[in-house]
């Protein structure tokens, strides 16, 4: 898969940016953050409408058969508007998981409904500050679910959860239905990830591998969806730099737009390489799905989109000086975003063990 | 196989067999003046053997190819640790420059092939003490005489210009007009009466820059390379020939392999030092930034080979590399404990942490500073409004100093 966008590649972003820039409405997301878990509606009728739920899923199982890169320019659009919902990024975590190691019978039942955005998808592995625990407190015995997995983003709006769980000493990789599992939702910086605590108390679940390959497909599956995440937040970085751009060139103090001050553009030029490098490696790990380096291409990108997210965030409000720390202005809501992004899908701590472990020893 | 695939091994297979003779191993110990000699016997088997000019016109003896077989052939070269640094401004900018704006054909062949084979060094007379990142504030005078122009003054951090038998320079012809509109662009013969080089030590102890003074040196009109006052384009020109180069996200310092080797075999606080988070978390994102510089360069070769322009992202290259490894190299020698201030005069900038560090404020200043890199990207990418200037369309004789 080439890392250079082709026409139809480009055409993709264009009408995904297109879409969301009329459909996204900042206040709208901002009542949203006050609100009990509650996602953006809008925003998932628009991924619905538009198939986006499904690029990356097999026509056979009826997404649109495109892959990770197509996936990652619409997520990147997302990220750019804000995206009023995690599920296109935790869902995808979920379809790898199926595709990589479910049954047939599984497959053809979960995916075209994932595909569609009626079955909405959650990923949950961590427990405590494990994005993937060696040994899981939530236990899975007599193909029943017992135990809380903390914490997960779009636990609560969703269908279906990938679950890690540990089966008598060793670890399971699970498909379990949601509809009567007890969610607690917690208030949280950025509520509309629908972040919750689930509560399994004898929930039936299916079983897509055991043991060492448990944690490998675990592993995989958070990539994927880690990748998906990193292009969101790549969106959301360019346009934090492009926001303060804009505001420098607009905004004048001591008779000069302030952009014209080093202090102002040399701190925008730098959030340029930043979005620059994180872009260049969310591509690289999209075209790198299936092959035996995407988990190291995968943490490079989380990382590198991590940091430029956070940096725009927070230069780009700096930049703005008072506007910038009014809740009108919605600046904050980048700022919350880059930072709940940050923290799910494994952390920089996190990728950064994963990814020098891989330099040291080697992809496995 | 693609044919730049097919070129590239081509060219792999040929260095290969000449790293014995040429390569880095061969150059340990050698004396400056050995290992000129050994850059020109060089540069004159890569002529031979097809890999000189490999972008240039057939016609000027060059190969006739693409961008993309001459960035490959510079990044398989890259690794060898060649002798070629003193022939990388020469055939970089000056001689390029030579035909495309020179006027005697017949004499432009005989110095480009001369220049091609390592018989011939060209230099480039550009900066100068109050016109560095300003360089259209430079002061170099070149006044009429009959036919010929007198030219008088000063040049600074001109690279090799000790071994130059040629070089390109600007001088400012007019200081009655605002200054990029008086200045001149003409080739010069580094041996003429009246040129002195003196060569300037830098901090990692080497010469390769040096000051040049231009006492009455005589030039030809026909020596001036585009009109009177159009100095300055020609000048930018020059600067833009070079912009298909082999970049390399190491920053022309170690690999990352020698880091995490290093780091495997030493400890700190007597716990391995590869446990320790805070080396952990360097090698990660060190690889991230690399890998990322890496993804850069292959989509700008894509672009090209689609026929597209390459994206301006490609210009954060140095930018970003070479800061890195500045950082890097001080962490190096932090491991290595009191042993790391160990210095090998002859060690190489790739091959060892102490040469890399010494070395790395100067890639951090030669050919666009980290400050001026900044500016360009946020000036001619973002659109953000250039410096307050007070001299601008100021007549240069007027600005105050």
């Amino acid at each position: 898969m080439s890392i250079l966008y082709d026409d139809m590649q480009i055409a993709i972003a264009t009408e995904a940016d297109r879409v969301l820039a009329a459909r996204t409405d900042q206040e709208r997301l901002l009542a949203l953050l006050e609100e009990e878990g509650q996602i953006d509606e809008q925003f998932w009728q628009t991924v619905c409408e538009q198939g986006w739920a499904g690029i990356a899923i097999p026509e056979e199982y009826g997404g649109l058969g495109l892959g990770l890169v197509e996936l990652g320019i619409v997520a990147e659009a997302c990220g750019t508007h804000l995206s009023g919902a995690p599920f296109l990024t935790t869902g995808q975590g979920v379809a790898a998981a199926l595709l990589a190691c479910g049954s047939e019978t599984l497959k053809q039942n979960w995916l075209p409904r994932l595909a569609s955005g009626e079955v909405r998808g959650c990923v949950a592995l961590a427990e405590g500050q494990a994005p993937v625990p060696s040994a899981c407190s939530v236990t899975f015995a007599n193909g029943q679910l017992t135990g809380t997995k903390p914490a997960v983003p779009g636990a609560l709006g969703a269908d279906l959860a990938l679950v890690l769980a540990n089966d008598n000493g060793s670890p399971v990789l699970l498909l379990a239905e949601l509809g009567d599992v007890e969610r607690h939702w917690f208030d949280s910086f950025d509520n509309t990830r629908a972040t919750a605590d689930i509560q399994f108390d004898g929930a039936p679940a299916e079983v897509l591998a055991v043991g060492d390959a448990a944690r490998a497909a675990a592993l995989a599956a958070l990539a994927q969806q880690a990748v998906v995440a990193a292009h969101e937040q790549t969106g959301g970085a360019a346009a934090m730099m492009h926001r303060a751009r804009d505001y420098a060139l607009s905004r004048r103090a001591f008779g000069q737009p302030i952009g014209g001050f080093q202090s102002v553009k040399h701190r925008i030029a730098e959030l340029y390489c930043l979005t620059e490098l994180a872009r260049a490696n969310v591509i690289h790990a999209a075209s790198r799905s299936g092959n035996a380096d995407f988990v190291r291409a995968a943490a490079a990108a989380r990382l590198s989109a991590s940091e430029a997210y956070d940096t725009a965030a927070r230069d780009c409000i700096q930049i703005h000086g008072g506007m910038g720390v009014t809740w009108e202005s919605g600046l904050h809501l980048h700022m919350r975003r880059a930072r709940s992004l940050a923290i799910e899908t494994g952390n920089s701590l996190f990728w950064e063990d994963i990814l020098s472990d891989l330099i040291v020893e080697g992809d496995r | 196989m693609s044919d730049i695939e097919n070129f590239r091994r081509k060219a792999r297979t040929w260095l290969e067999s000449q790293a014995s003779t040429f390569g880095q191993d061969a150059r340990r110990g050698l004396s400056e003046e050995e290992d000129l000699k050994m850059g020109r016997a060089y540069q004159k088997a890569k002529y031979e053997a097809g890999f000189a000019g490999i972008n240039w016109p057939q016609e000027f003896g060059g190969q006739g190819l693409g961008n993309l077989e001459k960035v490959a052939f510079d990044t398989e070269e890259l690794v060898f640790g060649m002798p070629t640094q003193y022939f990388s401004i020469s055939l970089g900018m000056p001689t390029p420059v030579l035909m495309k704006f020179g006027s005697d054909q017949a004499f432009i062949k005989e110095r480009v092939r001369k220049a091609l084979s390592g018989e011939e060094i060209w230099c480039q007379l550009f900066s100068e003490p109050a016109a560095g990142s300003d360089l259209a504030g430079l002061r170099l005078k070149a006044t009429p005489d009959g036919d010929d122009w007198l030219l008088n003054g000063q040049k600074l951090w001109t690279s090799w210009a000790q071994y130059a038998d040629y070089g390109v320079i600007v001088t400012r012809t007019d200081p009655t007009v605002p200054k990029h509109k008086g200045l001149t662009y003409f080739w010069v013969d580094m041996r003429a009466p009246g040129v002195t080089v003196r060569p300037i030590r830098l901090a990692g102890g080497g010469s390769h820059v040096n000051e040049v003074y231009f006492d009455d040196v005589r030039v030809a009109d026909t020596q001036r390379m585009g009109a009177v006052g159009g100095g300055f384009s020609v000048a930018l020109a020059t600067l833009m020939i070079e912009r298909h180069h082999a970049s390399d996200s190491a920053g022309y310092g170690p690999a990352l392999d020698m880091f995490v080797a290093l780091a495997q075999s030493v400890e700190i606080n007597e716990r391995p030092a590869i446990e320790d988070g805070r080396m952990r978390a360097t090698i990660a994102r060190t690889y991230a930034m690399r890998s990322a510089l890496d993804a850069i360069t292959a989509r700008g070769k894509l672009a090209l080979q689609a026929g597209r322009e390459p994206g301006p992202e490609g210009s954060l290259n140095k930018l970003v590399s070479c800061r890195s490894r500045q950082r890097l190299s001080e962490l190096a020698l932090d491991l290595c404990g009191n042993a790391g201030v160990a210095f090998d005069q002859h060690g190489a900038i790739r091959g060892d942490w102490a040469q890399s560090w010494i070395n790395a404020p100067t890639s951090r200043i030669a050919g666009g500073a980290d400050e001026m890199l900044l500016n360009t990207i946020a000036e001619k990418i973002l659109g953000l409004p250039q410096d307050h200037r007070p001299d601008k369309g100021v007549p240069f004789n007027q600005i105050p100093n």
